[in-house]
């Protein structure tokens, strides 16, 4: 039971492969897409991407903003800023967004 | 007829300009490597925005949304061009194919009524066009690519054009760049990314089929003003990129064919030289024997 999911920024493609699993934090709130999604677009706030196979969590990501299209058993999500959470290293303290991002980062919520 | 000494130095200097461009060559055969990388990987991602970009407007109304065409913006017609060029010359055709292209499609527009404005992206392009045009250059970014292309010159630019457009300075906004095809092909194209607009009808109902079962969260029009900024911004990025690939392609290719003209030359200036050093040793032998006949 498995779906493709495709992770793309400007400069590579991150991730490329078929997942059980993704869960993503929408602009209305969180999502989870499995197989057979019904068609679906929409842009993502700050947050988490969990990404589980074979009933694991495998990876998960850092992502400020982009925009997701579920189609055809195929996830898409384009986005320009993503660094894995575990390789995240606030850069600058006293930045209100960095301050954010690693609260977020701290607290993982469907490991 | 020139001395043996002047073909000495012409030789050696034909030998030192082949110097430089045989390293030329190999710099931009580096560079070229590196440009054409960061072009193809950003690809992907430009194709899969433009795409659902073009899903997402084929669905609604195109007067209703802050980037479709503004029907009271047809008293303005003012076209905003940014134009893609490389900093540097030494490569060919290139920078000149760019110049010829945009002095054609100025024409073509202050033919039809439109008033040109300029976003210069290169040093180059605004060189050769701001004797005529420096009234209506908004701006001139160079030294842009060193050591790379960095995503913030895009969505510098792409803040100033929706600016523009917010403010209805300006109605349509179209890129200029060289699109990378191989190290020897490159073509200038012209693409427009604003005002948005849906498709040719063909497509429409191919992606119609598609469309109608999308859930859109939140609404299409909230959606809309959320990607296209992003979409003209990645548009302008991936546009630097294939410009900057076909720079160096094209810088390549040039150097290649100034080294290979480099080596003839030297091949014929060797011959001449030799023929006139045996014809010079000839003469002499000529002289002295007779000169021993005489005697």
């Amino acid at each position: 039971m498995s779906f493709k999911l495709e992770i793309i920024s400007p400069q590579s493609t991150i991730f490329n492969d078929d997942v059980d699993l993704c869960i993503l934090p929408g602009i209305e709130g969180d999502f989870g897409i499995l197989k057979n999604h019904t068609p679906f677009l929409t842009t993502l706030r700050l947050g988490i991407a969990y990404i589980y196979k074979e009933k694991k969590l495998i990876e998960t990501y850092l992502v400020s903003g982009g925009v997701v299209e579920v189609s055809d058993n195929q996830c898409t999500l384009l986005t320009e800023e993503i660094v894995r959470s575990n390789e995240f290293i606030p850069s600058n303290q006293e930045n209100e967004i960095d301050k954010k991002k690693e609260k977020i980062v701290n607290k993982l919520f469907y490991s | 007829m020139p001395s043996l000494k002047d073909l000495r130095n012409r030789i050696s200097s034909v030998k030192s300009t082949k110097k430089i461009t045989s390293a030329m060559k190999m710099v931009a055969a580096a560079k070229l490597k590196r440009a054409q990388d960061n072009a193809e990987k950003s690809r992907p991602y430009a194709e899969k925005m433009k795409q659902v970009v073009s899903s997402l407007t084929n669905k609604i109304n195109q007067s209703n949304f802050k980037f479709g065409k503004k029907i009271t913006s047809n008293s303005n017609k003012t076209v905003l061009l940014l134009v893609c060029s490389a900093d540097r010359g030494l490569c060919g055709g290139f920078n000149g194919s760019i110049i010829k292209f945009t002095k054609k499609l100025i024409n073509k527009l202050s033919n039809n009524g439109y008033t040109v404005k300029f976003i210069f992206i290169g040093k180059k392009a605004y060189q050769a066009l701001k004797r005529l045009h420096s009234q209506s250059t908004l701006e001139n970014i160079s030294d842009f690519a060193n050591p790379s292309i960095k995503f913030e010159i895009a969505s510098s630019v792409r803040d100033q054009v929706l600016e523009l457009f917010d403010s209805r300075e300006i109605s349509e906004c179209h890129l200029i760049y060289t699109k990378f095809k191989s190290a020897i092909s490159q073509t200038v194209e012209a693409q427009k990314l604003l005002p948005v607009e849906s498709e040719s009808d063909i497509d429409n109902e191919e992606n119609k089929k598609i469309n109608t079962s999308y859930d859109y969260e939140p609404s299409e029009e909230v959606l809309l003003d959320e990607i296209i900024p992003r979409n003209i911004a990645i548009q302008i990025h991936s546009g630097l990129l294939e410009n900057l690939a076909s720079e160096q392609g094209s810088r390549m290719t040039a150097m290649d064919n100034a080294t290979r003209n480099a080596n003839d030359m030297i091949d014929n200036l060797t011959l001449f030289y030799n023929r006139s050093r045996q014809a010079l040793i000839t003469k002499e032998l000529i002289e002295i024997i007779s000169g021993a006949e005489a005697v």
